[in-house]
């Protein structure tokens, strides 16, 4: 469960108001920006930021001072207030705000929320329902819109929302706990729930997590100290306490004569740039680690993979792994000397598992991944050498087992299936593969979005995830990945 | 002079290449005059401890390391190596620091990726480094938490990210492949 720290702004200053009322609103802290930072570095994982100035007159009024909040931050921000029109909802979202927080909009312009759903997705628009008396209010909780809290989340989750910010107002900065049994009874079928409004301390967030709420939003109880900072970061990462280990982003590039090139199957290669200066770019966007394969893997070409390896390891301070057409101790060794922190192996790996055992026993488990091609073949999966190319009657999870036995370090699965057609990872065989070996995986083959990387982290335990041209063509972002990775409590590094 | 060991266990060519970019000159050599006359000292390493203390031994520079007085820096199997002894192959290291390595049992092994390490203990080491940033590690055997251990990482259960005796300062990671936040590490090493 999310612990989300509220910043509700007013004339450019955070202030709080108690029961929705703007005549007793109490300052706490003048600049929003040093609160924002400080929250991020007290282990926030997401905040929630309130234009009131906007709510109650029915457009953004602190949408700059906003968008300056969060540029300054890695974290995920949603923000709300006066988002009633297109261009106020585009200003925010194209502005690297994640999420747009929806109201009285969204009771009155259903086609408006329509819209915004299908140009941004379901991820990054979240509707927000006050309740008053039973009644749903809007218009910055000064008017009712004749709805119950049901009616309303019947109707939004028609348009197709899939997550709720639902607040009592009266309970709104009285610090007397959070109406939990409204949620409870609300019916709100697979939608994922925020809730705010009176949460008063660490036991109110106990109750909110153990109701199955996916975030609670916190105000007063923050800036009065109620909350302890050590308690917001324990409950973001409660989760998976037992580690604090991240998911890794990895980006592949396939090189060919020391060019990064995009093509499926070695056919039609396009030129995708330098590799140096996408490494460069991947890397100052977040990403943990890198691959490099060379997929021509000719002796000639061998000298521009080591000119190449020895450029990258010189500006580079990620780790990075070099595959392909890796066949003696040698090359190995070359490439570790040249820079590289791991290899890949593929083929060989198949064709000569004693390799592997000797690799690992001269360099280490740590730097050796070997890459598994791998195809469905009714319930199982069978491996594949050169490229694809060549079946090998050998079954998928018996090699990883082989493999790690050896003394592989990793292992990246491929999957033959999925390669190219952009419907996301084999989750069947990453997990069936992740459960039989108990060494880290890395997922690949299949991305098309975003949502592809939440599945593969969320339904199955693969260590890393592995991209290559939803990253190249700058279809998907790493930085605005990790966040809403972030968001979806997928422990990322920001 | 910065003095890299050079005991043919090292992901040199990283570690180099970090201070290359921090603009610093270094020798990499095995040589214990030259290393008794640097001004600082790393100890890298990667793979297996048993080849790596053999190694040592052969080059004569377990007595060498013993008996430093300038700053020393081991990193991952480097730090593992100032324990007293090592799980291993059930070894015994170069003992400089009381405690031994342990193997991961609980989480997959190795260990692979960016961890939160916390800052236990102020230390000039952290200096520009905000608590709880992420570094990236590699290992299948850790060093529990000591009195010596001024950071802690959680995988499974909390071990010694960093720790400090002395001279000796010993990093779990790899600050050569951890980004700006490493790049910071080394520099505030080399400062010391």
């Amino acid at each position: 469960m999310k612990v989300i720290p509220a910043i509700d702004l007013i004339d450019g200053k955070c202030v709080r108001l108690t029961q929705g009322n703007y005549n007793c609103k109490k300052k706490y802290f003048d600049d929003p920006i040093r609160i924002a930072k400080s929250f991020e570095q007290q282990g926030a994982t997401m905040i929630h930021i309130i234009d009131l100035d906007g709510a109650r007159l029915g457009r953004s009024i602190n949408a700059d001072l906003i968008c300056e909040i969060v540029d300054i931050l890695s974290i995920p921000v949603q923000v709300g207030g006066g988002v009633r029109d297109l261009r106020t909802a585009q200003q925010y979202l194209d502005n690297r705000v994640d999420r747009i927080i929806i109201g009285t909009a969204a009771i009155k312009q259903p086609e408006l929320v329509a819209r915004l759903l299908k140009k941004y997705g379901a991820e990054r628009i979240v509707v927000s329902l006050d309740i008053k008396e039973d009644e749903v209010v809007i218009e910055g909780w000064m008017d009712s819109s004749e709805l119950s809290l049901n009616q309303a989340v019947k109707r939004i989750y028609m348009l197709g929302v899939r997550e709720l910010i639902i607040t009592d107002v009266s309970k709104d900065g009285m610090l007397a706990g959070p109406n939990i049994e409204l949620v409870r009874r609300a019916e709100i079928g697979n939608m994922k729930v925020m809730i705010a409004g009176g949460v008063a301390n660490d036991v109110d967030i106990q109750r909110c997590e153990q109701a199955g709420l996916d975030g609670v939003i916190i105000g007063k109880a923050i800036y009065e100290g109620r909350i302890s900072q050590f308690q917001l970061e324990a409950d973001s990462f409660r989760k998976d306490a037992v580690s604090n280990l991240t998911k890794r982003i990895i980006p592949c590039m396939d090189i060919a004569d020391g060019r990064v090139v995009k093509g499926i199957n070695f056919k039609q290669l396009q030129d995708a740039g330098d590799p140096v200066e996408l490494a460069k770019l991947y890397s100052n966007k977040g990403a943990d680690e890198l691959v490099f394969l060379d997929i021509t893997a000719t002796i000639e070409n061998r000298l521009t993979l080591y000119e190449l390896v020895e450029k990258v390891a010189a500006q580079i301070n990620i780790p990075f792994t070099v595959g392909g057409g890796i066949r003696i101790l040698e090359d190995i060794g070359r490439l570790l000397k040249f820079g590289a922190d791991k290899v890949s192996i593929g083929s060989t790996a198949v064709t000569n598992s004693d390799f592997v055992k000797q690799a690992a026993e001269r360099f280490g488990t740590q730097c050796i991944v070997i890459s598994i091609d791998s195809k469905q073949v009714g319930d199982s999966w069978e491996i594949y050498i050169k490229g694809g190319r060549e079946a090998t009657g050998i079954d998928a999870i018996k090699f990883a087992r082989k493999m790690e036995r050896l003394g592989a370090g990793e292992l990246l699965v491929n999957s033959l299936d999925r390669d190219g057609t952009k419907q996301g990872y084999d989750l069947a065989l990453m997990q069936t593969i992740s459960t039989a070996v108990n060494i880290p995986i890395i997922a690949s083959s299949g991305v098309g979005k975003s949502g592809d990387f939440l599945d593969v982290f969320s339904r199955t335990d693969v260590d890393a995830a592995l991209a290559a041209s939803v990253f190249h063509s700058r279809g998907i972002d790493i930085q605005r990945l990790k966040k809403y990775l972030l968001a979806n409590n997928i422990k990322v590094r920001i | 002079m910065i003095a890299i060991i050079d005991y043919k266990s090292g992901n040199i060519a990283s570690l180099s290449a970090a201070l290359d970019r921090l603009g610093q000159q270094y020798i990499i050599t095995a040589d214990p005059d030259s290393i008794r006359q640097a001004d600082k000292v790393i100890l890298p390493g990667v793979g297996r401890a048993k080849p790596a203390m053999k190694e040592l031994q052969e080059l004569d520079l377990v007595w060498v390391i013993r008996e430093l007085k300038q700053p020393l820096l081991g990193i991952c199997l480097g730090m593992q190596l100032l324990m007293q002894s090592s799980a291993e192959d059930e070894i015994e290291c170069l003992g400089i620091i009381k405690g031994s390595t342990k193997k991961f049992t609980s989480l997959k092994v190795p260990q692979i990726g960016w961890n939160v390490v916390a800052e236990i203990n102020d230390d000039p080491l952290f200096s520009d480094i905000p608590n709880k940033s992420y570094f990236y590690f590699v290992h299948s055997y850790y060093v529990p938490v000591i009195s010596k251990t001024i950071g802690s990482t959680l995988y499974g259960k909390h071990f010694s990210a960093v720790i400090k005796q002395d001279n000796y300062f010993g990093v779990q990671f790899h600050p050569e492949k951890s980004g700006s936040v490493g790049q910071q590490l080394l520099n505030n090493f080399l400062n010391l």
